[in-house]
């Protein structure tokens, strides 16, 4: 071997991790054209779309390269794994990771999109909201997009400490204040869970990367698994706590209510995509051959989530409270999916991606009625929406119609999914506790509905909103619908969304 | 003499994070239930530690730089949270913050 041979430089994988290059860079390149040029915000505006805008063509590259990995021929497939696994495993490129990134950029820029108010009102703030969303985008996705423990770690870590900041960006507010502690307290004793739940799992089969995990479990016969098992139940709750499942919801109505109204729709939703990502790879991945221990688990925070959330839904007054237990009963519906085991993955990808883009709406529109920089939406404001400004009260009611379930809106289709994939693993209890939920949590989405068409209005005006915000709630209603009536390219495309 | 195995150290750990755990459920005060988080971080870093050493691989060792990271940015957000709070209110204790109820 001569010596050029030796110095040969490695060949890195980077367009495995382009997107969150572009995001991360993106995120702060931002903060220094702030400081340098002083943007106006319409300037912010273009930069930050033009950072997603690029991210979203790399994740359409990544998408192809994929493509080319599943129709690879064996011959082809060990050139193909060393491009698939770069940076010694710790990121996997397959489709799992593709899906997740196309989700949470969609999430992203409408979430920007529809409270892009609060940003005009941030002032010189602004920037900053703008790189921590972008740099929590990276954070979520890397989480979606990693084999290794100690990378999901991190990638929880770098979304998670980013939305504490948001949660408490507007300070002139106590209440963003108070929502921004408790979402930091619990929220690093949730990271502090998940993490000894790491230690336990390496402690107990001696690896976190769970390609190696799967490995040695399958194959070896513990005579003490005790360890491992608590590594396992300490990590599910841990994620638990992260997509606000009951009993470890108790920080979302809080922070959902008192955060900024602008960014809480994002905050919801990237939470969820990231955490059920990471739920996804690692009961799936490394642990298929542990269902049976950890799937009457995920039952039982599941069931409790959909009656719980639902039920307490049912007596708020503030809508945005009313969201997050809906989203504790959303996070009970998607865990219905999950404890299907492998079989449930495309069908959890399916709701994920309807249901946080009705989120990121519902939010927007709340952020419309209530100021983008507020903290909580009393259902009185939403009196008589329909006759002061007739769009707001149809996008929020096609966009609660969706989360409710109705057929023809994608809810339908994602819980139709979710339900049918539980019921063959076995779980007929929870599908019949699941669609008892559906019918409770029909009711409080009709109350908003009935107040908004049928009650007569209070004298609060509400403007209508601008062409960013019009557009993103347009698109998400659009999307509730066109997804409901015509659910084939999507199901195809979370169709092939499976971890490796 | 008794010998010290590894089973001895996660025994530690595990108590060390149960006693972060219940002072975060039972101590009101900000900065305490802050520390306990930490608490919970280092009975981690023990776990990681002293599973790497018996299980003779290096992975535990430098999951701990990876942990201590993650604690200070913690530390940098979760107290610059606080003192904003505490400018406002003169007082950490979280009693005190109750205009959102759960």
């Amino acid at each position: 071997m001569t010596f050029a041979q030796v110095l040969t430089p490695p060949s890195v994988g980077w367009i495995a991790i382009a997107p969150e290059i572009v995001l991360g860079v993106g995120a702060a390149l931002i903060l220094l054209f702030d400081v340098q040029f002083k943007p106006k915000k319409s300037q912010l505006a273009f930069a930050t779309a033009l950072v997603l805008v690029t991210a979203f063509v790399f994740t359409i590259v990544q998408y192809d390269r994929v493509q080319t990995f599943n129709s690879a021929t064996t011959d082809q497939v060990t050139d193909l794994v060393a491009q698939a696994f770069p940076f010694n495993l710790m990121i996997v490129l397959d489709s799992n990771a593709v899906f997740g990134r196309f989700a949470m950029l969609l999430v992203t820029g409408l979430g920007l999109a529809a409270g892009w108010r609060l940003f005009e009102r941030l002032g010189a703030r602004a920037a900053e909201g703008l790189a921590l969303v972008l740099l929590s985008a990276a954070g979520f996705t890397f989480m979606a997009s990693s084999t290794h423990l100690m990378m999901i770690f991190l990638g929880l870590e770098v979304g998670s400490i980013s939305l504490y900041v948001l949660a408490g960006i507007t300070r002139e507010q106590p209440r963003s204040e108070e929502a921004a502690i408790k979402y930091f307290l619990l929220g690093s004793v949730a990271s502090a869970v998940f993490i000894y739940g790491v230690a336990l799992t390496y402690a107990g089969s001696g690896s976190m990367n769970l390609l190696e995990i799967q490995g040695i479990v399958s194959r070896t016969v513990f005579t003490r698994p005790a360890v491992l098992l608590i590594g396992i139940a300490l990590m599910v709750v841990g994620m638990g706590f992260k997509v606000s499942a009951a009993p470890f919801h108790s920080w979302a109505p809080d922070v959902y209510q008192g955060a900024p109204g602008g960014i809480v729709g994002y905050m919801a939703s990237a939470a969820k995509i990231g955490g059920f990502a990471a739920l996804i790879r690692i009961l799936f991945t490394a642990f298929p051959d542990f269902a049976s221990t950890w799937g009457p688990l995920v039952a039982g925070i599941a069931a409790l989530s959909m009656l719980l959330g639902s039920t307490v839904a049912l007596v708020q007054d503030d809508v945005r409270r009313m969201l997050a237990y809906s989203g504790v009963a959303h996070a009970g519906f998607i865990l219905t999916g999950v404890v299907a085991g492998g079989a449930g993955t495309s069908e959890v990808w399916f709701y994920l991606g309807v249901y946080t883009v009705q989120l990121v709406g519902a939010f927007g529109v709340v952020a419309a009625v209530a100021g983008a920089a507020s903290s909580g939406a009393s259902i009185d404001s939403f009196r008589g929406l329909s006759k002061r400004v007739p769009f707001l009260a149809a996008t929020f009611s096609v966009l609660l119609l969706g989360m409710s379930g109705l057929p023809l809106t994608s809810g339908f289709v994602a819980k139709f999914g979710v339900f049918t994939e539980a019921w063959q693993a076995g779980y007929e209890w929870l599908v019949i506790v699941a669609v008892l939920a559906s019918v409770i949590a029909f009711f409080f989405y009709l109350r908003v509905i009935v107040a908004m068409y049928m009650e007569e209005p209070v004298d609060e005006a509400v403007a209508m909103p601008g062409l960013s915000v019009r557009t993103s709630l347009a698109l998400a209603a659009l999307i509730t619908i066109v997804i409901g009536v015509l659910p084939g390219p999507l199901l195809s495309l979370a169709g092939e969304a499976s971890p490796l | 003499m008794i010998e010290v195995t590894a089973g001895w150290y996660l025994s530690l750990a595990a108590v060390l994070f149960s006693i972060g755990l219940l002072g975060i459920l039972v101590r009101r005060n900000a900065l305490i239930m802050f520390m306990c988080v930490e608490l919970m971080l280092n009975a981690v870093n023990l776990t990681f530690v002293a599973a790497g050493r018996a299980l003779g691989n290096l992975e535990g060792q430098v999951a701990v730089f990876f942990v201590l990271v993650v604690a200070a940015a913690e530390v940098v957000v979760g107290l610059a949270i606080i003192v904003a709070i505490f400018r406002r209110r003169e007082s950490a204790s979280v009693d005190e913050l109750a205009s959102l109820r759960g």
